[in-house]
């Protein structure tokens, strides 16, 4: 007995006992799996840091394993371009546009969100469609309303926002509004907001439908008005899941590429790290520089992560 | 005054006196809430369909056409009809983008009905770490894995002499990639519901593993496995990046890179942009509407990057 289950331990891969074949079959059935994701996921993602280190374009990249080692020479690089750094008022650079376009229409979405959930927490006639139209923005692909939008935004004289502008007086011409430094920005946080509300009043609305009704009742007797019940009983029950919309936003709007791309091609202000890392790599075809920017992003997503777990772990400590 | 007149006076009173007890601040606030919502949500999809039936003429009149005054196909000759002139050959991109999404779907399914399976009913050293493992893909952004990935591929391309720009193929590998982990995860989750004791009873009886999957495990969970296979299609569907970076050859484009292209075109023609939009919208909305209740509820366990 002994023997046949040390000769297990050593030998599954061999072994005739039963869990030995069960271990066989499990590993079978996940093997395709984990050779995709690692071949095609984590690999790269370690590559990704050594492509950093080394000097890589479209002429060395048929031999990349021999690339030369030329240490922080692209961080170097990144950090000192002109498109990357602070460079005054009227050229943010993109850490800069990055912090405040990813921050502020994380926090635009979550207010969104959280006006749609309580809108439709209410049961009124038709409520289930209204919240099938509610999740339009976000299951329609994302070039189609990009594109919508950026028709909506046209600066020709049959462009809708132009028209309605200048027929109620408030423009005097047409304006290419997403081709406007300053502006640009604005319809990109909007277009952002737009788009992912539905995903944060989805989980938002899970939460609300969660909520005690005794709660309320109880307010209702103690004399307590709507807003009053909104800031004592609503607002500190879905605080958690605030939080957390919060953080996943934040970290998927960070690494958007496609919407800004689509709306702006990062140009008049909009330029945000993932499109610079896109210009780097494919349009300069300096790989190398474009991995550093991709691995900056990532440091400073870490940075933040870890800086927004310890602040919630000492609140909730605390409370 | 005739009576006729005092009960038409009583009424309007009554109308009134109705009006204010019903409404409230409340109820106003909500109403013109919903409007606002559903308007701004409605709107840019009305504006996508109604100027894909509009002329030329009327994209670029002197004022936006809020209603095109007859359902003109031009937009779609253009992309369908080879006898227009700038024939745009849209099938093609279509048939190119079913190529891509309806494999990266089946193949997500059966490869995380595998995967889930082992990881739910089979006990072997390593099981958690592989479903923990696989939630980490969630922090690698796709812009990251582009370089690297464009990179490795095109020196295995060059090393057993496959194309890596313009293959489908690696398109599809790319999609498994991303979508394969979530598929597991959820699909694990699903598994574990099921009780393990039907599963059992089939092993005693004389079934075979794999029997046991395909008749027992597989039918029970049909509703997690339609999911799955919607989710990988529509983002199968959607994906711009990858395809932007690995598809130069117009033979070879799918949907939102011709979309793209149409749109960059010297001579904007924004009624054709939404025509090609309308349909590579319309059966994501419809697959979204028919199987609403499983979708929201993968939506909600966060299960969908983007």
């Amino acid at each position: 007995m002994a023997e046949t289950a040390s000769s297990k331990k050593r030998f599954w891969l061999f072994s005739k006992s039963m869990h030995a074949s069960e271990v066989r079959l499990a590993w079978l059935l996940i093997l395709p799996t984990a050779l995709i994701v690692f071949g095609l996921v984590l690999f790269p993602a370690i590559f990704s840091v050594w492509i950093s280190f080394h000097k890589i374009g479209l002429y060395n990249l048929n031999d990349v394993f021999h690339a030369p080692f030329i240490g922080f020479d692209n961080y170097k690089a990144v950090l000192n371009d002109f498109a990357f750094k602070w460079g005054g008022p009227n050229q943010w650079g993109a850490w800069v546009t990055t912090i405040f376009y990813s921050f502020i229409s994380t926090f635009l979405t979550l207010i969104g969100g959280l006006i749609a959930a309580i809108l439709l927490n209410r049961p009124f006639r038709g409520r289930g469609l209204a919240r099938s139209v509610f999740l339009f923005p976000y299951v329609a692909p994302v070039i189609s309303v990009a594109f919508v939008w950026r028709w909506l935004l046209d600066p020709r004289p049959s462009g809708v926002l132009n028209h309605i502008l200048i027929n109620l007086g408030l423009l005097e011409t047409q304006q290419a509004f997403l081709a406007t430094r300053g502006l640009a920005i604005w319809l990109v946080i909007i277009f952002q907001a737009w788009r992912y509300f539905p995903f944060a009043m989805l989980m938002i609305l899970a939460r609300l439908q969660a909520i005690d009704d005794t709660l309320y009742e109880a307010a209702a007797v103690d004399g307590a008005n709507s807003w009053q019940k909104f800031i004592s009983i609503t607002i500190p029950e879905i605080r958690y899941v605030l939080g957390a919309i919060f953080l996943l936003r934040l970290l998927w709007t960070f690494n958007k590429f496609d919407d800004i791309w689509l709306l702006t091609g990062g140009g008049y202000g909009t330029n945000v790290l993932p499109i610079l890392t896109y210009q780097f790599s494919f349009n300069m075809y300096d790989f190398g520089k474009g991995a550093a920017t991709a691995m900056i992003m990532m440091a400073a997503l870490v940075v933040f992560i870890i800086g927004y777990v310890l602040i919630i772990m000492r609140n909730s400590e605390e409370s | 005054m005739s009576t006729l007149d005092q009960y038409e006076k009583v009424k309007k009173a009554n109308f009134i006196d109705h009006l204010a007890k019903t409404l409230n601040w409340e109820k106003f606030l909500f109403a013109v809430g919903l409007f606002f919502f559903i308007s701004m949500i409605i709107f840019p999809f009305y504006w996508m369909v109604s100027s894909s039936f509009k002329s030329g003429a009327e994209i670029a009149g002197r004022a936006p056409v809020y209603i095109p005054s007859s359902l003109r196909l031009d937009a779609y000759r253009e992309l369908f009809d080879p006898t227009w002139k700038s024939f745009q050959n849209f099938g093609s991109n279509i048939i190119n983008s079913l190529l891509v999404a309806i494999p990266t779907a089946l193949i997500a399914v059966v490869l995380s009905i595998m995967g889930a399976y082992a990881s739910a009913r089979l006990h072997f050293k390593g099981r958690e770490w592989i479903l923990n493992g696989v939630l980490i893909v969630y922090l690698f952004p796709a812009v990251l894995l582009m370089i690297p990935l464009f990179a490795m591929l095109s020196k295995l391309g060059q090393t057993f002499g496959f194309n890596v720009q313009d293959n489908l193929v690696i398109l599809v590998l790319t999609y498994l990639a991303q979508t394969l982990p979530v598929a597991l995860y959820m699909l694990t989750n699903y598994f574990r519901t099921i009780p393990d004791e039907i599963e059992q009873a089939a092993l005693i009886d004389g079934c075979t593993r794999f029997e046991v999957i395909w008749r027992v495990t597989i039918p029970l969970a049909i509703p997690a496995l339609v999911t799955v296979g919607i989710y990988t299609f529509m983002i199968a569907w959607n994906e711009f990046l990858y395809a932007f970076i690995f598809l130069n050859d117009r033979a070879t484009f799918t949907i939102p890179i011709k979309i793209n292209t149409i749109f960059n075109d010297p001579s904007p023609r924004p009624h054709v942009v939404m025509a090609a939009s309308t349909i590579m919208t319309i059966p994501i909305i419809v697959l979204f509407l028919a199987f609403e209740k499983y979708l929201s509820q993968g939506l909600t366990s966060g299960s969908v990057k983007g």
